[in-house]
């Protein structure tokens, strides 16, 4: 019998704020982080995202000259776990990042005050495990935009299979730079307006910034949560476009839940990037599963597409969701808009709450699927 | 210690303007040849007729190329064969080429064909394109090849799920260099999946 893995701890920064709860909370409430910026280092034209401020971060941390912005704010997110559940940080603890371009936004940037070398990942994860003192060299996962949950499922699998770690911090972040809107844009993936996971009327994703923690361990405190199951496969069919069936995100639904037993499901927390194509090709994967009628949300439209941390900060909320019985409402959603049903959570709902799937997407035609349950 | 249940069924390694598979010398070109067009007579050499090798960058088609070599060894592989790849510098070379673009003063520029490449798993997504893997796909970053973290994750991979084989190893491209070890690994096969045999396959043309 493989030990369980539990998610014991967790940490979220996002422009809603520092810490998970009030992060929750705020999202109980209706609040958005996206707002119009005008901002030419990002883009010669206004764009809607969601950006974490600068008193978030500056100076918040030892000798901050040392480190990037995006280093700092997963400095930040690490010290917190490690104060928070006393980790230590030998060779029992096991380190996993996830991002998709790391320090990226220093490469050609003549505004950059780092080295050219910074923008490799290796260095960013270099830098993180000196400024701690970690026994364990870092594990960097870029997998596009299902690293963060992916990072989860890797981790959870290390400490089924290997004596030699007790729990492991997993940390998913990006920030946004002109490197990633100017890509999105090129695309045309990038909506006009605050975005609209599902709906009819959706035209595109607002890009955001979130760094999301997650302290992992073979041990049940209280309010852990079980990391029941993880199935993932690619879609074999584009690069860049969602599979016209939902292949691969098909084929993930259908392994983790075969794994997690077929659980009932409480609510699914979709990936809804809010671009025309993905939503429909979610809702036709669900479909194939017979989870239409499974309460869903996205939560893309209050922080935008936080990349290598979405899977991630998606999986915390909906951990509070279990923790409190408590539905997150999928905001920007008023008309259906996908060639097969989808039963949108629309308000939020207070009841009681066990299991929930998470799902996610992206470039490569990479999917994964992971169902988590309340202890 | 790592167990040896499951083997390297074929391997390919490409290194300075030589691929070789399980040790036998599939090309070997003039060293002075760019990256570029060695890749491409290697995708000559293969008489394959996939006009998408043309659009990708160096890092899928290296991949691709060996990809395709190990399948004409120990293939044809199983659509859930695991993809689990490592390198040191991501996507670098497609990150180089858009960000240079963006930031031309003349004519700045961003091209989503450019774009697309700049994820190292993109390279992951044209193998299973190209031989229908159905597969979970994970890509990782250290600063080294690393078999003493690979060999292990990739024996757990093989345990927990019903999936019996998996390609995985180090492909670290540069402007003009190419620093590949990809093996398929399965049940079968003469060298045992161990971290001990992998540092000796990647260190014995250096």
């Amino acid at each position: 019998m493989k030990a369980e893995v539990f998610i014991a701890g967790d940490c979220i920064i996002s422009p809603l704020g520092t810490g998970s709860r009030r992060n929750f909370e705020k999202l109980l409430l209706g609040e958005t982080a996206i707002s119009p910026i005008d901002d030419p280092a990002l883009a010669d034209h206004p764009i809607h995202a969601a950006r974490i401020a600068d008193n978030q971060w500056v100076g918040k941390i030892r000798n901050p000259q040392h480190y990037t912005r995006l280093e700092t704010l997963f400095i930040l997110a690490i010290q917190q776990l490690i104060d928070a559940h006393r980790i230590p940080v030998d060779e029992r603890t096991l380190v996993l990042l996830s991002t998709t371009k790391g320090n990226v936004s220093l490469l050609h940037n003549p505004a950059a005050q780092f080295p050219p070398t910074r923008v490799h990942l290796s260095a960013m994860a270099h830098e993180i495990q000196r400024y701690f003192g970690f026994a364990n060299q870092p594990i960097t996962i870029s997998n596009a935009c299902i690293s963060g949950a992916l990072a989860l499922s890797v981790a959870r699998q290390l400490l089924q299979y290997n004596e030699a770690y007790d729990h492991a911090l997993v940390i998913g972040g990006d920030e946004i730079s002109k490197f990633i809107v100017s890509g999105f844009d090129a695309f045309q993936a990038l909506s006009d307006g605050r975005c609209r996971p599902f709906d009819r009327d959706r035209n595109g994703l607002n890009l955001g910034e979130a760094i999301a923690a997650a302290y992992v361990s073979k041990n049940a405190s209280d309010g852990a949560i079980c990391i029941k199951a993880a199935g993932s496969s690619n879609d074999a069919n584009h690069i860049s476009g969602p599979s016209r069936t939902g292949e691969g995100l098909y084929r993930s639904i259908c392994e983790a839940m075969r794994l997690a037993d077929d659980p009932m499901l409480d609510f699914i927390s979709a990936h809804g990037t809010a671009t025309v194509y993905n939503d429909e090709m979610e809702a036709i994967a669900l479909h194939r599963c017979g989870l239409s009628e499974t309460p869903l949300h996205s939560l893309k439209a209050y922080y935008g597409h936080t990349l290598g941390a979405s899977g991630l900060l998606e999986t915390i909320l909906g951990l509070h969701s279990l923790r409190t019985n408590q539905l997150i409402p999928s905001l920007g959603f008023q008309h259906p808009g996908t060639s097969k049903p989808l039963n949108v959570i629309t308000q939020p709902l207070a009841r009681p709450l066990k299991t929930f799937l998470k799902t996610a997407s992206g470039f490569g035609g990479c999917n994964i699927a992971m169902v988590f349950e309340k202890v | 210690m790592d167990a040896p249940s499951y083997h390297i069924q074929s391997y390919c390694m490409i290194r300075d303007r030589t691929i070789a598979v399980n040790g036998t010398t599939f090309l070997k070109t003039n060293a002075d040849l760019t990256l570029a067009d060695f890749l491409k007579s290697a995708y000559r050499q293969l008489d394959i007729d996939y006009p998408k090798f043309h659009k990708m960058d160096s890092l899928c088609k290296a991949v691709l190329i060996a990809a395709e070599l190990m399948d004409r060894t120990s293939g044809p592989y199983a659509s859930d064969t695991a993809l689990i790849f490592s390198n040191r510098s991501s996507s670098y070379l497609s990150d180089n080429k858009h960000a240079t673009g963006i930031f031309d003063t003349e004519n700045p520029t961003a091209s989503p064909a450019t774009f697309v490449y700049t994820l190292p798993n993109i390279a992951l997504g044209e193998i299973s394109i190209r031989h229908q893997l159905h597969s979970e796909n994970v890509f990782f970053i250290f600063d080294r090849y690393l078999p003493e973290f690979l060999v292990p994750y990739t024996n757990a991979a093989l345990d927990d799920k019903p999936i019996k084989s998996a390609i995985g190893g180090w492909v670290e491209i540069g402007e003009h260099t190419c620093d590949l070890l990809l093996y398929h690994i399965g049940k079968s096969g003469d060298i045992p999946h161990t971290v001990a045999e992998l540092k000796r396959i990647y260190n014995e043309h250096e």
